[in-house]
């Protein structure tokens, strides 16, 4: 079953975004449809949660965009990782890391 | 250094937006397509898919909008929540600035009313003293002759109109006891100069202003209010002014207070009017109007022409002659200037250090705080809304702060004109728009002056440590900002202690200064005249000696003298002295204090007589004594007595012969060194003279006893200004008590803040560092080492400090040279004393939080960990 967009944790987009865009330029579509092909459908971005994340994370200076053509040669807004977006990534990858292992331990101990 | 760029956000274009989100939808729609749906139905399942274009365009829009109404007022209310919260830390910082600001504000108020602001008459800017000057002399008095007025006043081309005027006391006797006034005798123009009319009634008439035309005064709006309560139907009521009756013609506004405060009456005086040789007989002060556009060089210029012209004319008496023209606002606030700045300089030093302490306060706070932010930082807050935030903290603290700092400002006339009532222009300063523009102005720069480091520095992005890990296992390194936060405040501190240190200094040598007469004992006090009775010198002088002669028959009354001008009070009347045995051309010339006495005056001062013998008042050939830096001055031990000296502009005498040698004493100030006199000795009175009378007790128990025993002999004339000859000394030292006064007051809460500082520095450091400490007590470390080690923290950062401020103080030596008697402004042992003192309030500031160091439980501190 999809993860709706109240399902996912605050912060959380913002990270999958990063983790993303960090694979190399892509525009909004292509995110979208990375994480639901990397996620295994399991996650479904919404378009209206998907593109105002991209503009805040632009404006705080973690992605950098520009425009190009797509491989279909449409105009798109192609975005990539700031060196600021890429610590901002590894500080909460591993964050996620410690949380997630925290939470898997204790499912695991407590049963 | 990006935090700035998140409040100034780059924006996307509607027309971006649009491309953006089509795209998304083109490339959905093509999706469709390839899953084998029709164009037309792929395209409006994918718009469908997508969801509300319009909706998502605008919370994209939402993302660029910066809500600076909304944040601004979420931002107060947190404000008001923060305060709310910590009320001790709020009320701290608001009361250090509302002590800052206020004390700053009205200092600018004072500086507002009496510097910067034009004098109270309309388009004061065009209002200049005119002198006229004599190069052979360098007396302050530029009076001018009555007839040269009206020549200027004719002649010139630059000014709208010239006006004379002179001032002396009179006696009012329409009620039972004379009362004594002060008049101006005005020439005609004075009201079309000032451009002030008065209400209710109106001004002289041209009939009124010629001579033996009828009597008319106008009189201020105080002696109204004092003598007749404000009473509407004044006009037509009259004035017994030294016997004769003068019909009240007008009120002048109460602003109008010129040439002082204290006058009280105008009458007019024709113009041109003269007692004696009329091109020499020089007694008014001259205000000019120019005219609108003509700056002060085109006047000089022109009256200076005009003047030649007169030189040419009237040889004899013109020729030498120049004028000066100076604006009359700079004439009128003349030495407070410096006074003024110096005390300004120091308020804002005071604020400064108030606002070291705030951003060392706020510091600790956002420390504490550090919490909170990173959690607000994880909820996607951007920086610069948290620095928003607490600057809106900040502000509102200083905001309350000015707010309660404006009744400090609203007090300041009152403090001014109690600590110094000569001041000029004192009864000007009051609480207006302009100070409370600058004390809000004041707030916002405090603002950004404290709250911009703390806030910059508490929301740097700690957050995965913070959140991490609690503050409780946190061992502190050192704080060298807040070290050197507090180094700066000691620096500021002793800065302002020296400069107050000097001054105290100074004023304290002022106060042992030898003047070289006796003013212990001493009764001073003045009787109503009229420079017309100056006329008849013959029964001038039968008035003078049946005075002085009751005086000394008076019970308790030891010796009686009169003097033109207050010895040891500043009034210089210099002159060329001519010797008629003639002198070389090569040698100076001679130049000399005149000082107008009786031949008692020594005997009543106490000055003892050098050489020769005291001047004589007969009628014969007239005599004087010169001073000892006469004597030594122009005659370098050459006998001097014997010799005839004449004054070149006192209209008294011709040759008169020396024939004694007074010691020196500081007749012209204290503070003045003696400078070469001559004494003439001529028990003549005339307006403004002060009876001097040495008195056996206290001398003010004796004022009505004399009051009584004149009032037998002289009924119609008042008697006025009695007070101790010491009075005088103090009044004269006004001025410097008011900025030693202020000054010391400032240095001390200077020192009190730091003190603080530093207290609070030290503590915080103390609680942070209890766990290490407790951990070192249970593992064996002696108290008294912990005692030592924070002892020494504080003190170093004092010590550091102290030398800083005394090399700020040695730099800024010379704004103080010039206000200092006595005492040079690099004096070591006051500099020493300064800094011992600022040690020694380090040590005890700083002894109370080591010793808490020492005190930590271990046990306690091992439990909470």
């Amino acid at each position: 079953m999809p993860i709706e967009k109240s399902d996912l944790l605050q912060g959380t987009l913002d990270m999958l975004i990063l983790k993303i865009v960090a694979l190399g330029p892509v525009h909004g579509y292509g995110i979208s449809l990375r994480i639901r092909q990397i996620s295994k459908e399991v996650l479904q971005v919404q378009q209206g949660s998907l593109y105002p994340a991209l503009h805040r994370l632009e404006k705080r200076g973690w992605l950098e965009a520009d425009w190009g053509e797509s491989e279909k040669g449409r105009q798109a807004k192609f975005y990539k990782l700031s060196a600021k977006g890429r610590k901002q990534l590894v500080s909460e990858e591993s964050n996620w890391n410690r949380l997630a292992g925290a939470v898997a331990n204790i499912m695991e101990t407590a049963q | 250094m990006s935090w700035w760029k998140s409040l100034f956000p780059k924006r996307a274009s509607d027309a971006q937006m649009n491309s953006e989100l089509r795209f998304h939808i083109d490339e959905l729609t093509d999706e469709n397509i390839a899953a084998g749906m029709p164009p037309d139905e792929a395209r409006r399942r994918a718009i469908l898919e997508f969801g509300g274009h319009e909706q998502v365009k605008e919370e994209l829009r939402d993302v660029y909008r910066i809500r600076v109404l909304d944040a601004t007022v979420a931002n107060l209310k947190s404000a008001f929540r923060f305060i709310r919260k910590s009320p001790t830390f709020s009320a701290t910082v608001m009361l250090t600035l509302a002590l800052a600001i206020g004390a700053n504000s009205a200092v600018f108020s004072a500086i507002d009313a009496i510097l910067l602001k034009p004098l109270p008459f309309p388009d004061a800017d065009q209002l200049m003293r005119v002198d006229q000057y004599n190069p052979k002399t360098s007396s302050p008095f530029h009076m001018v002759a009555p007839v040269r007025l009206e020549d200027w006043n004719r002649l010139n081309s630059t000014f709208q109109a010239l006006t004379g005027y002179y001032t002396e006391d009179v006696s009012e006797s329409t009620s039972a006891l004379p009362e004594k006034v002060t008049r101006a005798w005005v020439s005609p123009r004075f009201f079309q100069v000032w451009g002030v009319e008065p209400a209710p009634g109106r001004e002289f008439m041209p009939e009124e202003e010629t001579l033996n035309g009828p009597p008319a005064v106008l009189i201020s709006d105080r002696f109204w209010r004092r003598r007749f309560n404000a009473d509407p139907n004044i006009i037509g009521k009259s004035l017994r002014l030294d016997g004769h009756l003068t019909p009240i013609v007008g009120v002048m506004p109460p602003s109008f207070l010129f040439p002082n405060r204290d006058t009280d009456l105008w009458c007019p005086i024709p113009g041109g009017i003269s007692y004696g040789p009329p091109r020499e007989n020089n007694w008014f002060i001259v205000i000019g109007r120019l005219k609108p556009g003509v700056i002060i060089s085109q006047a000089r210029a022109n009256l200076a022409t005009v003047q030649a012209q007169l030189g040419r004319e009237f040889p004899k008496t013109d020729a030498q002659l120049s004028v000066g023209i100076e604006p009359l606002k700079e004439i009128t606030i003349a030495d407070s200037r410096r006074s003024l700045w110096l005390l300004f300089g120091s308020v804002t030093l005071l604020l400064l250090i108030a606002c070291t302490n705030i951003v060392a306060l706020l510091l600790s706070r956002s420390a504490q705080r550090q919490h909170e932010i990173s959690v607000r930082f994880s909820l996607g807050a951007p920086r610069g809304a948290l620095i928003a935030q607490l600057l809106t903290e900040t502000f509102l603290l200083a905001f309350i702060g000015s707010g309660l700092g404006l009744f400090l400002a609203a007090a300041a006339s009152d403090i001014f004109r109690s600590l110094a009532a000569q001041l000029p222009r004192v009864e000007e300063i009051h609480l207006d728009a302009r100070i409370v523009l600058y004390s809000l102005a004041c707030s916002v720069v405090v603002t950004l002056l404290c709250g911009l480091v703390p806030a910059i520095r508490g929301t740097r992005r700690s957050l995965s440590a913070s959140l991490a890990q609690s503050s409780r296992s946190q061992v502190s390194g050192r704080n060298p900002l807040q070290r050197l936060l507090v180094g700066i405040q000691v620096a500021l501190a002793v800065t302002l202690l020296a400069g107050a240190g000097l001054l105290l200094r100074s004023f304290q040598q002022l106060g042992r200064v030898n003047p070289g007469f006796d003013a212990a004992h001493i009764l001073t006090f003045q009787l109503s005249m009229n420079y017309g009775e100056t006329g008849d010198l013959k029964k001038l002088r039968q008035f003078t000696d049946r005075i002085l002669e009751t005086l000394r028959a008076t019970p308790g009354v030891e010796a009686a003298a009169i003097s033109v001008g207050v010895p040891g009070q500043p009034l210089k009347y210099q002159t060329e002295i001519k010797l008629t045995e003639g002198r070389a051309e090569s040698e100076p010339k001679l130049m000399a204090d005149n000082r107008l006495v009786s031949a008692s005056y020594f005997a009543t001062m106490r000055i003892p007589l050098l050489a020769g013998e005291l001047c004589r008042e007969t009628d014969g050939p007239p005599t004087v004594v010169v001073n000892r830096a006469f004597a030594d001055a122009y005659f370098h031990g050459a006998p001097v007595i014997g010799h005839h000296v004449q004054s070149l502009n006192l209209g008294y005498s011709g040759p008169a012969e020396i024939v004694g040698v007074a010691s020196d004493v500081r007749e012209i100030g204290l503070d003045q060194p003696p400078a070469p006199t001559v004494y003439w000795c001529a028990p003549l009175a005339e307006p403004g003279t002060y009876f001097l009378v040495r008195t056996r007790n206290p001398p003010m128990t004796m004022a009505e006893t004399i009051r009584k025993q004149i009032r037998d002999i002289e009924p119609q004339r008042s008697l006025y200004d009695f007070a101790p000859l010491e009075q005088h000394f103090s009044d004269a030292l006004a001025e410097n008590r008011l900025r030693t006064i202020l000054l010391t007051f400032f240095a001390a809460t200077a020192l009190s803040l730091a003190c603080i500082g530093l207290y609070g520095t030290l503590s915080y450091n103390v609680n942070i560092r209890r766990r290490e400490v407790g951990l070192r007590i249970a593992l064996g470390a002696l108290r008294g080492q912990i005692v030592k080690q924070f002892l020494w923290q504080g003190l170093a950062v004092c010590i550091l400090g102290c030398l800083a401020g005394w090399i700020v103080a040695a730099a800024s030596t010379r704004v103080l040279s010039g206000l200092l008697y006595g005492v040079s402004p690099s004096d070591v042992p006051t500099l020493s004393a300064v800094i011992l003192l600022a040690l020694i309030v380090a040590a005890t500031a700083s002894l109370v939080p080591a010793i808490r160091a020492s005190r930590v439980d271990p046990m306690q501190v091992l439990r909470d960990e």
